[in-house]
């Protein structure tokens, strides 16, 4: 009988700069594929740059945004994107965004913003934590 | 159920934002009334030193909040002795600082815990 386990990844990196949330994204993919769960992402630090919308990559190179939201849209795995990290670095939530009269379409499909309660919850509910990108 | 979560501090605290990003884990692991530890090892004894001025980087200091730590619940901060030695500190040139733990029993910490964490 094969044990299954329940993952929080965190992933800490910015896109294409660094190999930790291609690393992050093929771990998530092999757990599942393994029968394992994946309770949620939780996008830290620079690893906020994962959820911007308008990343536009050359045709031939992964879409590295694109393929987290493809995720979710067919694992409904839960990408979340930590509030404080992502103002910090000019990624607004539309309704944070209206407010200021920041941009209100910076964040891409499937990702959601919220609080770092979300990363504690995801760490305490799952049986491993993993953290991708230093 | 709570769990036992340790917070390993391996690097010096200003200088980016990481540090700061951390200690709001930190924060946020006490507030869900989890066990929480702190330890320093290997450079992280420098991240407690007193004295710092970030201020001088454009940075915010963020030493005193380890001094609200226990209004959190959480059982202070540890240091591991080794560390303290090998780089020429003393207990009295750092901060905040709760207890001086042998390499051996941080080990030990690290080993029943249920998560660590690290930046």
């Amino acid at each position: 009988m094969s044990l299954k386990v329940k993952f929080a990844i965190q992933v800490n990196a910015s896109p294409y700069q660094y190999q930790a949330s291609d690393s992050a994204w093929h771990f998530v993919m092999s757990a599942l594929s393994s029968g394992h769960e994946v309770y949620r992402v939780f996008f830290y630090n620079d690893g906020i740059y994962n959820a911007f919308r308008d990343a536009r990559p050359p045709g031939d190179e992964r879409h590295i945004v694109e393929r987290w939201a493809t995720l979710n849209a067919v694992h409904d795995i839960d990408l979340v994107v930590c509030v404080s990290s992502a103002q910090r670095r000019g990624l607004l939530d539309a309704s944070v965004a209206e407010k200021v009269s920041g941009y209100q379409h910076a964040l891409a499909d499937g990702f959601r913003i919220a609080g770092l309660g979300l990363w504690m919850e995801g760490v305490i509910e799952s049986d491993r934590h993993i953290v991708f990108g230093a | 159920m709570s769990k036992h979560l340790v917070f390993i501090i391996d690097k010096p605290l200003h200088g980016n934002v990481k540090a700061q990003e951390f200690l709001d884990s930190i924060l946020m692991a006490a507030a869900f009334d989890q066990r929480v530890d702190v330890v320093l090892v290997g450079d992280g004894v420098f991240a407690m030193l007193d004295n710092q001025q970030p201020e001088k980087l454009d940075m915010k200091n963020i030493l005193p909040v380890f001094g609200t730590l226990s209004l959190y619940g959480i059982n202070g901060v540890t240091v591991e002795e080794e560390a303290l030695r090998e780089r020429g500190l003393v207990i009295s040139q750092l901060h905040e600082i709760s207890n001086v733990m042998p390499r051996e029993k941080v080990k030990q910490t690290m080993l029943t815990a249920h998560h660590i964490f690290s930046f």
